[in-house]
């Protein structure tokens, strides 16, 4: 046992006060005087003796309450190693690293056979837990002191794609030890990767008592060169437009020429020679890439000429398509807010969607389901055959988004929410301002400067049910959304006709319109790259969650069950590869994963940083140097204070019968 | 009235023979059908006189009407004296409450006097302790009960309790035959105590034993062991609550019974006066029990 605040023992001098007390200050009985003493007799003694005992006791009582206080402030612990002893055996954490940068060579195989060997190595009193951390920690094992499970488990283990973290094993570890309630011992297996160290050192943070034994499988850092990122457009709408820009990193100390290549749906469109500088990074531009209609799976190469070549390729999915056709429905009369809305529509290079136009009754005729997306403005005298046609549409995941004018009073078609009459308008006659945006909404992130439009009319409408968007100075929501069946309602409480506000004429209009669209129309998460061990969102709208979504993963196997497709709402992105997601409104995805690219960085922790991370867990030094013995452990401080409190009742009730007998005699 | 005949109210009166007025007017007052009571001389039957007659006891009054001489005779003819003897020993110093067995004592002593001195008798005060510290001799003249009186108040707890010196001198004292009453706590071997009292039997004295004690003395209640110091030799022994309550309990009653039953052999009158209880209460007791020998 050892103390965290020695200094504090010093108190003990402080038992000197009951030994004052009850010692050096005798504790004299006064006589009580009695007519005449010879109907008594001298045996009685004993008595006294018994009552002089229990000074004694109250004595202990007192002395052994300074005594625990002392103790409990100087912080007793019970070092792990003595927990650990005391069970008869070592907990052992076998840490293996399974990240994709142990794919090198035969790094792994290493990293098992030197597990093997720890395995093999324990004692039968000795307990031990595999923990795999290429990626998320994974507890692979239980804690058990079966050899035989822990070495199945060691040799069923292959490398993954995802990225190690140090933090990670350091949280594993206090965990386990937390759980345990032992002194751990942890074994590591890793190539011991710089970028797997945390920023900040204090993540690293053994617990006390904790024993870290590094097995490093590689003592240098090896050259390397990787496709680090690659920027493509998502969404190509026309041939011979898009543009790829990929980026290759060299890990190496000289220059080397690498020569990159496009790859399209596997086939090479391109290639192009690139310098990399020594330690730096060197652009290729793919540009005037046509691709065919449809999700394409692309790829950049880069010549294996490194040790590692599992990191010379980066993929990324393009998708080429025409511009999806959305509607704008408004009154016979009224085009000003489809011209504002069509313009700030066209304004990027490549439109993602084409605007048609339509009065009510045109539309009352027309399928809607053709449609990206429905523009609703103004819908003061929708017939009611549209308006049901518009409600079957959103339900079966249509999007619609509604523009209210002067004239809409009552509720919102579809959306079904209550606009309130009256409060329009400021009573000054003025104006209002935008006063709170969600800007974690996927149709505002990047628009700002909202607080320069001006509303001079809002429909008030009640929230209800819906997500508020944007809200006035004076609270009244501005922007809405509502799910409905499969489908979304985005409501704007002001007319797009330049008279109500001014918004049509601001900048934010234009990005407030393209990412409102491409939110609506689902374009923004058509395709995408992610990094291995992101999450797919499977069920981006909460009203969802029954539809079922069909994932292919990269070596085409179906990784959803028939319950798991309705049910799992994301999907854990583990592999390199593509994904391909099919929902069952015909809606097709495919997202391409990448491991992380800190992965390709083999530059190793100095021993010294190793070292440190070793002296965090004190139990290093007890191995090192058996006479410290550790100063981490289990804290005994709390039942220390709890003695100290029982002792001080039952002192109370002895101080309190001798004062009793005090005040009788 | 009986609350004035409480000793904690006797007490706080601080004239002794208030005290004894307030004790034996109102204790007179509830004996109104025998107010005869009393330790003088009593009519007891006429004799014919006979040659070497005192002629002083011829009732003449009787020789008048019918020309013959008788004695009048009386009983108690010779309890004309009464002697009380006060013990002033350390021990009577002892209380519990707030009367202490001296202070009950001198009560006592000054209730007897004020009523022996009611019916003329002749009334004295010893009081002593292992020796005689103070002696009024009886005597029926004016201004004796304030003597008395003075000696009973003026008496201060002394040493020991020693029978044996302070009664060969009373004896000495004693020329004529009356009443002896004796006040203590007899805190000695029953025999020796009886042993030194009954030869003022022997002289045709009435001796009347008074012992006072408190209730503590009677029952302690210690709860806790306690260690008690003697009031007279200040030797000090721890005593266990045990003992106290149990065997203390018994030897105390058996040193009484041991008391009562050598003053009856010796013909020796025994009362015990408890310090607790109100004073008429002894004093009836007491004086039913003369009564009854009368």
């Amino acid at each position: 046992m050892g103390f965290l605040a020695p200094g504090i023992l010093a108190g003990l001098i402080a038992i000197g006060l009951p030994v004052y007390l009850h010692l050096l200050r005798q504790h004299k009985t006064t006589p009580r005087p009695f007519s005449s003493l010879m109907f008594f007799e001298r045996r009685v003694q004993s008595s006294i003796r018994h009552r002089r005992l229990k000074y004694r006791v109250l004595f202990a009582l007192r002395a052994l309450f300074v005594a625990l206080l002392i103790f409990a402030f100087a912080r007793p612990y019970l070092p792990f190693t003595s927990v650990a002893a005391a069970h008869g055996g070592r907990v052992i954490a076998l840490l293996l690293d399974d990240s994709f940068s142990m794919r090198q060579d035969n790094r792994f195989q290493r990293a098992k056979q030197d597990a093997l060997s720890v395995v093999n190595g324990m004692r039968p009193s000795d307990r031990a837990q595999l923990i795999s951390f290429g990626g998320p920690t994974r507890l692979l094992t239980n804690l058990t002191a079966d050899r035989s499970t822990l070495a199945a488990a060691v040799n069923g283990l292959e490398p993954a794609d995802g990225a190690s973290s140090y933090a990670e094993v350091a949280r594993a570890i206090r965990s386990l030890t937390q759980s345990s309630k032992t002194a751990v011992e942890a074994h590591l297996f890793s190539d011991m990767q710089k970028t797997s160290a945390p920023a900040n050192f204090a993540d690293l943070k053994l617990p006390d008592g904790a024993q870290l034994v590094v097995h490093a499988v590689v003592d240098s850092a090896i050259p390397n060169f990787a496709v680090e990122n690659v920027i493509a457009p998502r969404r190509i709408f026309s041939a011979k437009t898009g543009t790829v820009q990929a980026t290759i990193v060299s890990y190496s100390d000289k220059d080397a020429t690498r020569r990159v290549t496009l790859l399209i749906n596997h086939h090479s469109i391109e290639t192009k020679p690139v310098v990399v500088p020594a330690g730096g990074r060197a652009t290729v531009e793919f540009t005037g890439i046509d691709v065919p209609y449809g999700l394409n799976p692309c790829e950049v190469d880069i010549d294996s000429a490194d040790a590692f070549p599992e990191d010379d390729h980066f993929y990324f999915a393009v998708e080429r398509s025409d511009p999806a056709p959305a509607l704008f429905l408004h009154e016979q009369n009224d085009n000003r807010g489809f011209v504002y809305f069509q313009t700030a529509l066209a304004a990027v290079n490549q439109p993602a969607f084409s605007l048609q136009n339509a009065s009510y009754a045109q539309a009352a005729s027309s399928s809607l389901d053709r449609y990206a997306f429905v523009v609703l403005s103004e819908p003061a005298g929708i017939p009611h055959g549209l308006e049901d046609a518009l409600h079957r549409y959103v339900e079966h995941g249509g999007s619609l988004f509604v523009v209210l004018g002067p004239a809409s009073t009552g509720r919102v078609p579809v959306a079904d929410l209550v606009v309130a009459e009256g409060n329009s308008s400021p009573r000054d006659g003025g104006f209002n301002f935008v006063a709170r945006v969600d800007s974690t909404h996927p149709a505002l992130r990047s628009s700002t400067h909202w607080d320069s439009v001006r509303f001079y009319r809002t429909e008030s409408v009640q929230p209800g049910a819906a997500r508020v968007l944007l809200s006035l100075d004076d609270g009244r929501p501005l922007l809405l959304e509502r799910a409905i069946g499969e489908g979304r309602v985005i409501v704007l409480a002001s007319a797009l006709n330049n008279i109500e506000n001014d918004l049509p004429v601001h900048p934010v209009f234009i990005p407030f319109v393209q990412q409102t669209t491409g939110y609506l129309g689902h374009t923004e998460s058509a395709t995408g790259n992610y990094v291995a061990g992101a999450f797919y969102d499977l069920h981006p709208s909460d009203t969802q969650t029954d539809a079922p979504v069909e994932v292919t993963g990269p070596h085409n196997a179906r990784l959803l069950s028939l319950s798991e497709s309705t049910r799992a709402r994301t999907l854990p992105l583990e592999q390199e590869g593509f994904y391909d997601i099919r929902r069952q409104n015909g809606r097709h995805e495919l997202a391409a994963v990448n491991p992380d690219r800190r992965e390709s960085d083999f530059t190793v922790l100095p021993p010294q940083t190793i070292q440190l991370w070793r002296n965090t867990g004190n139990g290093n030094r007890g191995v090192e140097n058996d006479s410290d013995g550790g100063r981490g452990g289990n804290e005994l401080w709390w039942w220390v204070l709890l003695a100290a409190l029982a002792v001080a009742v039952a002192e109370s009730v002895l101080g309190n019968r001798h004062l009793d007998l005090k005040e009788g005699t | 009235m009986q609350q004035f005949l409480d000793p904690v109210v006797l007490a706080s009166i601080s004239s002794m023979d208030l005290v004894a007025r307030t004790v034996v007017d109102g204790f007179m007052a509830g004996l109104h059908r025998s107010p005869q009571f009393g330790f003088s001389q009593e009519f007891a039957e006429y004799r014919a006189y006979t040659p070497g007659d005192d002629l002083r006891h011829i009732d003449w009054n009787v020789f008048a009407r019918t020309e013959r001489m008788f004695l009048k005779r009386f009983h108690g003819d010779t309890n004309s004296q009464l002697l009380i003897l006060l013990d002033a020993s350390g021990s009577m110093s002892f209380k519990s409450g707030a009367v202490s067995k001296l202070d009950y004592a001198r009560f006592l002593a000054a209730s007897l006097s004020y009523m022996g001195s009611a019916q003329r008798d002749a009334t004295g005060v010893i009081v002593f302790d292992d020796r005689v510290r103070n002696y009024i001799p009886p005597s029926s003249r004016q201004g004796q009960l304030v003597r008395v009186l003075h000696a009973i108040e003026a008496a201060q707890p002394g040493t020991t309790t020693d029978f044996s010196k302070p009664f060969l001198h009373f004896q000495q004292f004693l020329h004529r035959r009356g009443i002896v009453a004796v006040i203590s706590d007899f805190y000695d071997d029953p025999d020796r105590v009886i042993g030194n009292i009954e030869p003022l039997r022997y002289h045709g004295n009435d001796v009347a034993l008074f012992h006072v004690v408190d209730p503590v003395e009677l029952e302690p209640k210690f709860t806790d062991p306690v260690v008690l110091e003697d009031m007279e030799t200040k030797t000090t022994l721890e005593v266990s609550p045990e003992y106290a309550n149990n065997e203390y309990r018994a030897r105390f009653q058996r040193h009484i019974d041991a008391l009562r039953t050598a003053a009856q052999r010796s013909g020796l009158d025994y009362t015990m006066m408890d310090t607790s209880r109100p004073l008429d209460q002894g004093l009836r007791e007491y004086l039913t029990l003369r009564q009854r020998k009368m």
